[in-house]
């Protein structure tokens, strides 16, 4: 019986001219050095060599590949599939971060990965940890991560309505945080008239559509006169599911459109 | 319910609470050994989970060491003509020893899962539910209402299930049900169509791919074909999914054989994936596997599994063997221990462990 089954299965490989994952030498950094706390580390040292045994290719479990190729994309800002209301890893956060439930076994639903263990150790997982708390960048010199614009707007830059607009909305590359939008996110100011004139802010609440979480709507509280108009955004406010800032337009400011209503200034 | 005796009452009892009833996790050696296919244990007809009035009568008794006394009533599977209930629970204390590290043993209940089939009309429409209900928060495995010609044996299945490839093991961390995806932890949801008929055994799906789960794009086609004799069966398995990605296609073979009191399995796939840094994968995993019953209630099961983790490159092969013993003592009770051995290229310290298991499975 011994010697039937040895003859079915063949022998290990020596590991002749591979790197620490088993691919040729040079063919990526391969896990050499020791883990740290950076995407590219992780990535070699614990993505690549344990999980991808089972996350990776088209039948990836949950839809999570974590190969060096997919694993940032399908992580970074994205929901869980078993905990909707959880990122996979929400920068900064690593709490609320599922791929830490996970791995530190008290996630609401399913088991401890890596499934049937061995589990991480405590040192690793706290370095996973941190690189979520810096930001979960997708690497060290990161900082831009990935950027994202404003792709539609209602009205249009540039538009002279008749009648003033009941909303005005904005629509976005990426899905929005709407833990971080508020009152103070997009600013509606009404422009002077002449040179020198005062801008003036007009009460408006602004909110993310509920069916296009991708968009946001600005509500005046204030019927709108007749007059030039702007969308201002605050530094840094809007922010997409990964952390990712909207990236500045090409003249670099604040404002994000501007309108006019009737044909007189 | 008609159940049990104050002894098997206690049992049950102690599994009900502790969260409840176990895994759907097959055993195909079995179904080898006595040259059964796995739709004559198995409300399902791909196998594992739920068990129908001849698993439940399998299970009470031929697999156990010791036969209860005929006056005592045991678990039917039954409440009502209509509905049937089942569960699995499986425990296990393990030690792993990594090289270079710490070792890490202890206590983990594996998994608690309980069946239920409503079989609105008998024989032909039925619907499924299989809940894992540990560790974790109740999650849905399985769920879905399958429409049965018992005339022709072919039958039509929709909903959220396990797809058939290779062997149903019992063991999901085997290279073979790892490296494919397909194994009982991965249920994909689509549509099945199957056919079983005395020697013959087949299914084809259409289903999401489970890569694509929560993308909502991509579909998955998977088909199995198995000839099934009293001393064994042969099969074959393709599987092709589409995903954005990257896409995937399997091919496998697996076949079992039973000579005397051994009971043979073996299978060998193929897998080839796009959507690696550079280009395509070719992986391969294999697995042969002895079960040797000994006596009734014990068998004796060596496995021995390959893994080449892409073709094109030499010398990174895994093997994983594996051996181990499981006692039946009484019905619906397993207990299970067993040493497992890793064996890799030898940077990776992960690939040359060992393994040390003792586990308890309760079912009914």
């Amino acid at each position: 019986m011994i010697v039937s089954t040895l003859a079915l299965v063949g022998c290990a490989g020596n590991g002749q001219g591979l790197d620490n994952n088993g691919r040729p030498i040079g063919e990526s950094s391969g896990g050499s050095g020791p883990l740290t706390a950076d995407f590219t580390s992780i990535q070699n040292h614990v993505f690549t060599p344990i999980c991808t045994v089972c996350h990776a290719g088209a039948n990836a479990p949950q839809g999570l590949r974590l190969d060096s190729t997919n694993s940032y994309d399908l992580l970074v800002g994205v929901r869980s599939n078993e905990v909707s209301s959880l990122l996979r890893v929400k920068p900064g956060d690593p709490d609320h971060s599922y791929l830490i439930q996970k791995i530190e076994g008290h996630a609401a639903v399913g088991a401890r990965m890596p499934f049937g263990g061995p589990y991480l150790d405590q040192a690793t997982i706290d370095m996973i940890r941190q690189w979520i708390t810096d930001g979960a960048l997708r690497s060290p010199t990161a900082t831009d991560k990935v950027g994202f614009t404003l792709t539609a707007m209602s009205p249009g830059p540039g538009d002279v309505l008749a009648e003033a607009p009941a909303n005005l909305i904005l629509g976005f590359t990426h899905e929005l945080d709407r833990t971080r939008i508020d009152g103070s996110t997009v600013e509606l100011v009404a422009l002077p008239v002449s040179p020198g004139g005062q801008a003036r802010a007009v009460d408006a609440t602004v909110a993310v559509i509920d069916a296009n979480p991708s968009a946001l709507v600005v509500t005046p509280l204030v019927p709108l006169q007749s007059g030039r108009y702007a969308l201002q955004v605050r530094d840094g406010a809007i922010t997409d599911l990964s952390g990712a800032a909207l990236l500045s337009g090409s003249s670099g400011d604040s404002t994000l459109m501007t309108f006019q209503i009737g044909t007189q200034p | 319910m008609r159940v049990t005796t104050a002894g098997y009452g206690t049992l049950l009892g102690v599994l009900l609470v502790a969260g409840l009833p176990h895994a759907a996790r097959s055993e195909p050696y079995l179904a080898v050994q006595q040259g059964y296919k796995c739709s004559s244990c198995h409300v399902n007809p791909t196998g594992g989970g739920l068990r129908n009035d001849f698993g439940i009568i399998f299970a009470t008794n031929v697999m156990p060491a010791s036969l209860l006394p005929s006056n005592v009533p045991v678990w039917t599977g039954r409440i009502g003509d209509f509905l049937r209930l089942g569960g699995d629970l499986r425990g296990a204390w393990s030690t792993t020893d990594i090289p270079n590290q710490d070792r890490q043993q202890g206590w983990e209940l594996e998994q608690a899962r309980i069946y239920a089939s409503m079989d609105v009309i008998p024989g032909r429409l039925s619907l499924l539910v299989d809940e894992a209900v540990a560790p974790g928060n109740a999650e849905t495995r399985e769920a879905y209402v399958r429409y049965s010609d018992p005339d022709r044996g072919w039958y039509l299945k929709g909903g959220r299930f396990y797809l058939p490839f290779g062997w149903r093991l019992q063991d999901n961390t085997a290279f073979v049900r790892q490296v494919t995806g397909i194994n009982m932890l991965t249920p994909d949801e689509g549509m099945e169509l199957g056919l079983e008929t005395p020697s013959w055994s087949m299914q084809f799906d259409y289903t999401n791919g489970a890569a694509n789960t929560g993308l909502g794009s991509g579909n998955s086609f998977t088909g199995q074909v198995a000839w099934v004799q009293p001393r064994g069966r042969l099969g074959v398995a393709a599987s092709y999914t589409q995903s954005d990605a990257g896409n995937r296609g399997m091919t496998g073979v697996f076949g079992g054989l039973r000579t005397g009191p051994i009971a043979w399995l073996a299978e060998a796939d193929c897998i080839r994936d796009e959507g690696y840094p550079e280009g395509t994968r070719t992986l391969l995993a294999g697995l042969a596997e002895a079960n040797w019953a000994i006596r009734r209630g014990h068998n004796l099961k060596l496995t021995g599994e390959y893994f080449d983790p892409d073709k094109h490159v030499n010398e990174d092969q895994k093997t994983r063997w594996s051996v181990v013993y499981e006692y039946t003592p009484l019905p619906f009770l397993q207990l299970r221990a067993g040493w497992r051995t890793y064996d890799g290229i030898p940077q990776n310290d992960l690939d040359n462990r060992n393994l040390l298991f003792a586990e308890f499975h309760g079912f009914f």
